[in-house]
């Protein structure tokens, strides 16, 4: 019965299928299958980025002239076609010489009035955020700002954590074990304001407890704090795109943040009652890929073709078992058998 | 006595240990060694030499526990153990082939004997072994005909999904739901071993012999 339930409320889960993009940068017909955990490989220069960049815009539509995302050396129409699990679609476009429209569309194509679901999906549109962290910015003391959230580049994390100690303690307890785990010579996160309404944080050692100031922390230990962080939040955006989450760390701590992405992604495997997040990750670690062998359905190839970017699921690559076999997957993607590599190195 | 492991993944370990300790009906000594961890079959296949040399070289361990899945692999066969008998796609095979001929190698060491190198196969996965007196679908002999027939009772994934309740475990539930599997099957490794003959029988004859 609660397994019914479940699945009743599973259907009801908020999520992007798939975008096709038409004529958007390097994007100049592509299609990319999306699942609650999607993991993209590919050269740089790909559109792995862009296609992120993409899921921000709807809010912003008007924002963007056509002269300034249409793929370079055309001249034609922009869309960016979002296909929600409900099967109803969110149109982008800009026409030569305009700013961009979005309309809601059926699955016919049949354009729809603004009701109250496509405000939910607008809502959820607006939580769409895309990190690329950078350790200096996670490690910044900040003003103490109530509603400030996670920044792009990690600024802000200190208020993050303040606020979630203060207001989900049994959360802000499971992040400092987490954290034991993954850097165990750590054992809890400590705040100091060193100057007035302002906040900063260090991490105390579990032996001698000795405080380490966050901006005296090693890169690869910001990077998975700010991580670990996003994955333990109550309330965590409705999709979060991470680049390179495997920038900085030892390749060992990388089973960790396949975890903690899987946290944010199936937070019912770990025991979370809140919605799933749609997680989307870049990567060009080999390691990272690894992880994903018993999954291919997650992984997505961004591969350069003359016509433009395609993307393609791992899954649908033929004879996949055949071609692993005792292998690792990143070592064959890395050969290019695969896709997804830089073409002339 | 000092004992090393060395699996597909570190999160196995804990639960692979207490299988052995309770073989040797004694607690076994991890002998100093570098924190080993393999990344699967291919992992455990590319290191087992490095990791042979450094045990045989810079340690006083006197034994040492491999222990890998047999995935979609064809699972050891009694044919293979006649002379010339040897499977190579077959990792028990492969594997007791390839630690002879490393062991072979090794130059010899002033006050240390060769180490002792046991092989467990868990197949298809040690999941499996966690699921023996569960789940009386799964076994070698079912699996070994579902490979044969081309039709698997089970995936690793159904495994998964049934030992940790997602086919996305995370490290910490893999490694407490092995250690509570482990402390269940020590109460009866004759079971393990009447379900797994090949895969774990083998393994737990060779320890019990030492």
């Amino acid at each position: 019965m609660l397994c019914q339930l479940w699945a009743q409320d599973y259907n009801l889960v908020v999520m992007i299928e798939s975008v096709q993009f038409k004529n958007f940068k390097v994007l100049r017909d592509a299609e990319l299958p999306l699942g609650r955990f999607t993991l993209i490989v590919g050269p740089n220069g790909s559109g792995k980025s862009t296609a992120l960049q993409a899921l921000t815009m709807a809010n912003w539509v008007s924002n963007y002239s056509h002269g300034r995302i249409v793929t370079a050396g055309s001249n034609e129409l922009v869309e960016i076609i979002i296909n929600w699990s409900g099967k109803s679609k969110t149109l982008l476009q800009w026409s030569p010489g305009s700013t961009g429209r979005m309309v809601f569309v059926d699955s016919q194509g049949v354009p729809l009035p603004i009701n109250d679901r496509q405000r939910k999906l607008l809502q959820w549109l607006n939580g769409v955020r895309i990190y690329s962290l950078d350790p200096k910015q996670i490690a910044k003391e900040m003003p103490l700002t109530p509603q400030a959230e996670l920044q792009p580049d990690g600024a802000n994390l200190v208020i993050v954590l303040d606020r979630l100690r203060d207001q989900s303690l049994e959360r802000f307890d499971s992040l400092n074990e987490a954290l034991g785990q993954w850097i165990p010579e750590f054992d809890r996160i400590l705040f100091e304001t060193p100057y007035g309404g302002s906040r900063a944080f260090l991490l105390r050692t579990r032996k001698g407890h000795h405080k380490i100031p966050a901006a005296e922390l090693s890169h690869g230990t910001l990077l998975a704090l700010a991580m670990l962080t996003l994955a333990y939040l109550p309330d965590p955006p409705s999709m979060v795109c991470l680049e390179d989450p495997d920038r900085g760390l030892h390749p060992r701590l990388l089973r960790d943040v396949q975890d903690a992405l899987y946290r944010l992604a199936y937070p019912e495997n770990f025991g979370e009652s809140r919605k799933p997040v749609q997680v989307i990750a870049t990567t060009h670690s080999p390691y990272f890929l690894d992880l994903y062998r018993d999954h291919p359905e997650e992984v997505v190839i961004a591969e350069k073709t003359d016509l433009g970017t395609q993307f393609k699921r791992l899954s649908d690559h033929p004879h996949l078992d055949e071609i692993l076999r005792d292998s690792h997957l990143g070592e064959i993607w890395y050969t290019g058998i695969l896709g997804g590599v830089p073409a002339h190195t | 006595m000092k004992i090393a492991i060395f699996s597909e993944s570190p999160e196995n370990e804990e639960a692979i240990r207490i299988i052995i300790g309770c073989l040797l009906g004694k607690m076994t000594e991890t002998a100093r060694l570098p924190n080993l961890q393999a990344r699967g079959w291919p992992g455990v296949k590319g290191s087992i030499t490095a990791v042979l040399r450094h045990l045989h070289y810079s340690t006083d361990a006197e034994a040492l526990i491999v222990v890998v899945d047999s995935d979609d692999s064809p699972v050891h066969h009694l044919s293979h153990d006649q002379p010339d008998g040897a499977d190579l796609k077959c990792r028990l095979c492969y594997l007791r082939t390839e630690i002879a001929r490393i062991q072979n190698q090794l130059k010899p060491k002033a006050g240390r004997a060769q180490i002792k190198v046991t092989i467990g196969l868990a197949v298809p996965a040690i999941e499996a072994w966690y699921r023996a007196g569960i789940d009386p679908q799964v076994a070698e002999t079912a699996w070994i005909q579902g490979l044969q027939s081309r039709r698997p009772p089970y995936s690793r994934n159904d495994l998964k999904q049934a030992v940790y309740g997602t086919p996305r475990p995370s490290r910490q539930l893999e490694q407490q739901r092995g250690i509570k599997e482990a402390q269940r099957l020590a109460q009866d490794l004759n079971l393990l071993e009447k379900l797994f003959p090949i895969g774990f029988g083998s393994l737990a004859r060779s320890v019990r012999s030492w």
